[in-house]
């Protein structure tokens, strides 16, 4: 069961949340913070593994119990998903680690992804400490997440989300499963991002996640293509031929 | 207005170095003439005497013209005939005597051939013969310097009455823009509020979907021209937010070519349009229908097409103003005010009641692309 604390000075905000929540399979709401103290409080108190937390709340702001909390302090930190009006704090709430962004209002469809994520991260962090103890860092610096805005919402995307990327002049076109994301952006500063064992460069214009590659084909005339699990065919160039052909025989 | 007129950019012509070198040149040229003339009448008289002495006369002169728009230039500019002659008539006696009074000094030899007079007789000897010339060269000045304000002014007015112009059609694009957002924050409101009684999660979803547009609507402001990608982001939300109220029945499809994105049009140009092809067009099907917008460049010019199946466009549509909705008339203002004569706006029938909008505008791009927010780590 994961133990949840709502933080939010407004009533329906509370009521909202409650009320989705309860949907939700597995979650059990611990307790609620009204302001910031409180909520602390309350966390210290019942260390729940979720914190649904307001940023404009009396007191102090969100983003400053996201760092009191996480400074080792509260044993295990939370995870914290805000849930705000704002959304011009969502960098510094990406800093603090947080699990997801929710501007309001949200669905519940977008709630439901966050408390998904959150059980994910849960599940994650159990069978690492089982295996060697320690929290899931990227190898090298790399990132494992990037936030950005798209279409009027913060999106914290797991970089294991996105299937390919293409370059579409001073912009990249960001593809996962369901949606793209045009971010101003260039090839090169987001390859240098990507873990280059799970993402790979197969042309001037494309990085595929490697994770969702099916095969690699030969065209006529001696070309080449990366066809996806998805079925997207992208065009790879003679020069990357070799790197890939060794990465996919290794995994 | 006094303050304007002393920080505003006077002629070139009247730089002191120009202006008296200038009057010294007329002075060469007239001692070139009188020599000429004398030899004709074979009555010689020596080339560097005439240069010096009408040389000398009209450096005199420009130094005191342009002495008098150095002091009193910019009253002389809007100096009315009254004020000119009250103070230029008694101005151009004493000035034209004074030049004399100077002059003679330095050239006691003259006149020539009439022996030894001494200073008072040859003052009244030059001034009978040029006190006349002096004074027609001093109001000559004048008037150049009254020319020159009347010059001014007009330029003035011509300035004033463009910036006049922009200032009113900038705020015809700020009414224009600004009926935008409440006419379709209203209609979709309305939507919502239908389907509450309906759809509770589709209400819900529309209501977070309009809350994002929301936001971006007030984070631009009153901006006027945006880089393409954030209008057609704009574009993106607005047809998934139509797709929940036509419940996935309408196929939408973009197309923009990908050296556009960072190309400047006027902002909430394409969501009138849609609205309009929704609300005319694909609402009128029983079948599924389907929406395209395309962007595309040919050599400078912006090519916006949206297309939409449905009946076609029905005699209303055409003729009358009022079906043919408040969104259309306030693109095609608004193109006209940003672009002038550089643009086009068309609406046609396509075969099986498909129709087809297509505007152009000139290209132009953004000189300070969007920052996007966008970060990495862990």
């Amino acid at each position: 069961m994961i133990h949840a604390v709502l933080a939010d000075d407004e009533v329906l905000a509370r009521s909202k949340l409650r009320q989705l929540l309860s949907a939700e399979p597995g979650i059990e709401i611990v307790g609620e913070g009204t302001n910031a103290q409180e909520t602390i409080d309350l966390v210290r108190a019942s260390k729940p593994h979720v914190l649904f937390l307001d940023i404009q709340m009396p007191g102090m702001d969100g983003l400053d119990i996201a760092s009191e909390l996480s400074t080792g302090k509260v044993v295990p930190a939370p995870h914290i998903i805000f849930t705000t009006a704002h959304d011009q704090y969502a960098l510094r709430a990406f800093e603090v680690h947080a699990v997801d962004y929710l501007l309001k209002p949200f669905t519940r469809e977008r709630l439901s992804s966050a408390v998904e994520r959150v059980r994910k991260q849960i599940l994650l962090a159990s069978q690492q400490q089982a295996v060697n103890g320690t929290l899931g860092q990227s190898p090298a610096g790399y990132a494992t997440r990037i936030v950005f805005k798209s279409r009027g919402r913060i999106i914290f995307l797991p970089v294991s989300d996105i299937r390919w990327i293409n370059a579409e002049e001073n912009y990249v076109r960001i593809r996962t499963k369901t949606e793209t994301h045009l971010l101003r952006e260039t090839m090169a500063r987001l390859q240098e991002k990507l873990d280059p064992e799970m993402f790979l460069r197969v042309h001037r214009s494309s990085i595929v996640n490697l994770q969702h590659v099916k095969e690699v084909r030969t065209e006529a005339e001696g070309d080449y293509s990366v066809v996806l699990l998805s079925g997207d065919k992208l065009p790879m160039s003679r020069s990357y031929r070799a790197r890939i052909s060794g990465l996919l025989t290794r995994s | 207005m006094s303050l304007q007129r002393s920080t505003r950019p006077q002629p070139v012509f009247m730089h002191p170095a120009i202006f008296i070198c200038g009057s010294v040149l007329l002075g060469v040229l007239f001692a070139l003439q009188e020599w000429m003339g004398m030899r004709l009448w074979s009555y010689h008289v020596g080339l560097v005497l005439e240069l010096e002495a009408w040389g000398l006369q009209y450096l005199l002169l420009g130094t005191i013209c342009w002495t008098v728009w150095w002091r009193f230039g910019e009253r002389i500019q809007q100096a009315n005939l009254k004020w000119i002659i009250t103070r230029g008539l008694p101005f151009s006696i004493v000035a034209g005597v004074l030049e004399e009074m100077v002059w003679i000094l330095c050239f006691p030899n003259l006149p020539l051939r009439h022996g030894h007079m001494t200073y008072w007789p040859r003052l009244a000897f030059h001034l009978n013969a040029e006190l006349i010339d002096n004074m027609v060269i001093l109001w000559c000045a004048i008037g150049l310097f009254r020319g020159v304000g009347y010059y001014q002014q007009a330029r003035e007015k011509e300035a004033s009455a463009a910036q006049l112009k922009t200032q009113l059609a900038q705020a015809q694009l700020r009414a224009l823009r600004m009926q935008l957002n409440p006419h379709f924050l209203f209609n979709t409101m309305n939507s919502i509020s239908s389907l509450m009684q309906t759809d509770i999660a589709a209400a819900d979803l529309m209501l977070e979907q309009l809350s994002s547009l929301l936001r971006i609507a007030l984070e631009r402001g009153e901006v006027q021209l945006i880089p393409l990608s954030d209008e057609m982001e704009f574009v993106e939300m607005y047809l998934a937010m139509q797709d929940v109220r036509f419940m996935g029945r309408v196929r939408q499809e973009i197309f923009v070519e990908p050296e556009l994105h960072d190309a400047l049009v006027p902002a909430m140009l394409l969501q009138p349009l849609i609205e309009n092809a929704y609300a005319h067009g694909l609402s009128k099907l029983e079948k599924p229908g389907q929406i395209a917008v395309t962007v595309r460049r040919q050599n400078t010019t912006l090519t916006i097409g949206v297309t939409n199946s449905g009946r076609g466009l029905h005699p209303a549509t055409t003729n009358g103003g009022r079906r043919q909705g408040l969104g259309i008339a306030n693109v095609k203002d608004r193109l006209r005010l940003h672009y002038g004569n550089d643009q086009t706006f068309a609406i046609e029938e396509m075969e099986q009641g498909e129709v087809h909008v297509k505007l152009t505008l000139p290209l132009q791009f953004s000189e300070r692309p969007t920052a996007i927010l966008t970060g990495y780590g862990a």
